[in-house]
């Protein structure tokens, strides 16, 4: 217990942030359980409307900030080292403050359930003025503010580390063209943190200010601006997204090669639609103000319509990895491939939503909460379970039970689509988002029904995920160094990996060392030299086969 | 996937039948964008599922050979770049032509000042000063003509609101300090639901109204006299 409290080991801190996540993910996911029954019917059964407005701003926040993004971090931690083939993070001890900043955080937002008031009930998004002193007078707007503070400063100490880190920590012979995809992500993930996260903790900051030390930033009562609040908000926010869904790209490109036993398709390609999405999404945060009419539509829209270009690099890129390759269908393979069907549809979404025009109607509806939920469960949760699943026997030694997880991930990919397709008709129809009731003759009814018998499907659906870890952790552990054929250096280490990570390092002479290592294993030689992944269009010969010749025609 | 596919079947159809039939002709523009982005989403959707589909089925492991080592191919790369890009212009270009339908302006529209609050909505007709208002959660019947364009200018008393209305597929938000306009021209008499859309305290979702739009002659009588000839009162 206290080895853990005091850890400052890499892999004890990503163990730490990814339970921590997972928790606050059970509890905002029972929160969604709570608001979806609340919908089920028309009238007002479960909760008022003050504790419906509870339920949805903390369930937001707590996934946004509390599950979606410290889960990737968690991976981040435990990965990044083992990827660059470093012996821990460049700086431990900030790397343990990270974490508890932002374990206290969510516990803190948490604990406004505890006052006699509740906790913050304004949505995630904390619009101004509605979160200002004389609406939002009880004190879990205050524990709500102090929480977003908390871990915005723990993201931007996190992302310096990591970016410290993947610079100076790496291996010789690990080239920059040559890290892992995942690693490739966080850097950039963690250089868009440090672009995003202090507009939020200002923000919070300047809301303190305004309700309880005499200032009007956000106050137009007193001379201040509500959209203000909007721009400074969004401005982390739109980064925001993007920060919990890279690093989750990052993982399907780790995937995905392994179980189709081929390199990843467009490397490099890859790794500069990272950077493109990264760049394009500090210019979109506006596409959220459409209908404020005091943003220049055509801009906002126009970069936010480009981001379809890079994303849509990505999932082609991984479909080509897929072609002619060998492919088995492992449950983290399942997950990226669900990814692969559900996401799209996502994105697509999201091109309709960048158009103001579409955006006139769909802006704050539920076809909107369908999007988000579409990018955020369809992207960032199913790759989320494939890292999981993907890394389990790296980090425990142990295997989660495939019958188990392919239950887990046939109940979400149902239980997404039953959920969230009725959303989208739903705000169609003109359904606005964040009401606790809506009139029986609205039409809404079924339609609402559905989307919770979904929402009871994936609740259900977590349970054969938390069994498998249950009866996995019961078991002695068995996992060699490299049970799936993996490529980079963390399948080189043991599993789990000793407390320095490695005694030995295969030599790294392209992305993929531990496959180069395995591959020369098997002829008896040194890896083949290949090049950095420079050389695209070329192809290495595989045993067996006479023609190398080959290409996604 | 097969419940995937078919739900992403059924969606499509949902979405481009059940759009709410636009009651007003800037609903209409936005309407027809809607129904050409939905028609390109099937297209992007069946090209990237049928691949995908494609390749695990054709490519599942079938012994233990390596497949060969292909790391990419630029040819096909710079389609799958160019083609999306060339598209995205194609989809900006359309929006640029609906938002210019749905942006226009026309000196001579009937104005209206609405004002949001917690949680209710007054409606001032400034040519004679008539004002309109409902209570915390009852409804206000906002009467407009069909012969002309209206100009509906927004502002609020507390914090954000958003004035929704389903049939026109817009929204405009009610923002404190920062009065915002919108124009619009219903062509047909009836009455169309609205809402508020932008969350703003436990009264949100208990803030409907109605657009009556009627003939401008009862129009004109109506705002003389604030009796709505044979349809008798405007509910309060």
């Amino acid at each position: 217990m206290i080895a853990w409290l005091s850890a400052t080991d890499h892999k004890r801190i990503g163990v730490l942030y990814i339970v921590t996540a997972f928790g606050f993910m059970v509890l905002a996911g029972l929160m969604a359980e709570g608001i979806r029954t609340e919908l089920a019917q028309p009238g007002l059964q479960l909760v008022d409307p003050n504790t419906y407005a509870q339920l949805f701003t903390i369930h937001g926040t707590l996934m946004m900030l509390f599950f979606a993004g410290p889960l990737a971090i968690g991976f981040a931690n435990y990965l990044v080292p083992l990827q660059v083939g470093a012996a821990d993070m460049a700086f431990p001890r900030l790397n343990a403050l990270s974490y508890w900043l932002f374990l206290f955080g969510g516990l803190i937002i948490v604990s406004g359930f505890l006052t006699s008031s509740g906790a913050a009930a304004v949505g995630w998004t904390a619009y101004a003025p509605l979160s200002e002193l004389p609406y939002a007078p009880a004190p879990g707007m205050d524990l709500w503010i102090a929480g977003v503070v908390l871990v915005g400063f723990s993201g931007i100490l996190g992302s310096l580390n990591f970016i410290v880190t993947i610079y100076a920590r790496r291996a010789p012979g690990m080239t920059m063209f040559r890290l892992p995809l995942f690693t490739w992500s966080m850097l950039v993930t963690a250089v868009l943190i440090l672009v995003a996260f202090p507009s939020v903790t200002a923000a919070g900051a300047m809301l303190f200010i305004d309700r309880h030390l005499g200032g009007a930033f956000f106050d137009p009562a007193r001379g201040g601006d509500a959209i203000l609040w909007q721009h400074l908000f969004w401005f982390f926010g739109h980064p925001e997204v993007y920060i919990v869904v890279l690093p989750y790209f990052g993982i399907v490109s780790e995937v995905v090669p392994v179980f189709s036993r081929k390199p990843l398709f467009g490397y490099r390609a890859m790794i500069f639609s990272l950077v493109a999405i990264a760049g394009l999404s500090m210019g979109v945060w506006a596409h959220h103000m459409f209908t404020t009419g005091v943003v220049f539509l055509p801009f906002f829209s126009l970069l936010s319509l480009f981001i379809a270009v890079p994303t849509g690099i990505k999932i082609f890129n991984w479909i080509a990895t897929m072609w002619r390759g060998s492919i088995r269908l492992t449950v983290p393979m399942l997950w990226c491939i669900g990814l692969i069907y559900v996401f799209t549809i996502g994105g697509i979404t999201g091109v309709m939503v960048a158009s103001p025009p579409i955006d006139f109607q769909a802006q704050d509806t539920y076809f909107v909460v369908a999007h988000l939920h579409n990018v955020l469960i369809g992207g960032t949760v199913f790759a989320g379970f494939a890292g999981v699943y993907f890394w389990f026997p790296k980090i425990t030694g142990r295997f989660l039970d495939e019958r188990l997880g392919r239950l887990h991930w046939a109940s979400w990919v149902i239980g997404f689509a039953l959920t969230f397709v009725p959303q989208y008709e739903l705000g169609v129809l003109g359904m606005p988002r964040r009401v606790a009731d809506y009139a029986p003759t609205a039409g809404w009814t079924e339609l609402n029904l559905v989307s919770t018998l979904g929402a009871v499907v994936l609740g259900l659906g977590m349970l054969p995920f938390l069994a498998a870890v249950v009866i996995a952790l019961r078991q002695a552990p068995t996992a060699e160094p490299d049970p799936w054929g993996g490529n980079s250096l963390e399948w080189a280490a043991d599993s789990p990996p000793k407390r320095h990570n490695f005694d030995w390092l295969p030599p790294i002479r392209s992305e993929r060392p531990v496959f180069d290592a395995r591959l020369a294993a098997e002829r008896g030689g040194e890896p083949r030299e290949r090049g950095d992944g420079e050389t695209r269009g070329g192809a290495v010969r595989a045993p067996g086969r006479s023609n190398p010749e080959a290409g996604p025609a | 996937m097969a419940v995937a596919a078919g739900a992403a079947g059924a969606l499509a159809v949902l979405l481009a039948g059940c759009l709410p039939q636009p009651a007003s002709t800037q609903g209409a523009s936005i309407a027809s964008l809607y129904q050409v982005f939905i028609a390109g989403g099937v297209v992007v959707t069946a090209i990237v599922w049928g691949l995908a589909t494609w390749a695990l089925i054709r490519y599942r492991r079938r012994g233990d050979e390596l497949p060969t080592q292909v790391r990419g191919n630029v040819p096909i790369e710079a389609i799958w770049t160019l083609t999306p890009l060339v598209a995205v212009l194609g989809l900006f270009a359309l929006t640029l032509g609906s938002l210019q339908v749905v942006d226009a302006n026309d000196p001579s529209a009937v104005q209206l000042d609405v004002t949001a609050f917690r949680w209710g909505w007054q409606v001032t007709y400034p040519s004679n000063g008539r004002t309109v208002s409902s209570l915390t959660g009852g409804s206000v019947a906002i009467v407009v003509p069909t012969d002309r364009r209206i100009q509906i200018s927004l502002s609020s008393a507390d914090v954000n609101h958003a004035f929704f209305v389903p049939a026109f597929l817009f929204k405009k938000d009610a923002i404190p300090g920062r009065p915002t306009s919108f124009e619009i021209d219903v062509p047909n008499a009836g009455t169309y639901p609205g809402a508020c859309a932008e969350y703003c305290g436990i009264g949100h979702d208990a803030m409907p109204f109605t657009i009556v739009a009627v003939s401008g002659s009862t129009f004109d009588a109506w705002l003389a006299t604030g009796h709505l000839a044979g349809e008798g009162a405007p509910s309060p």
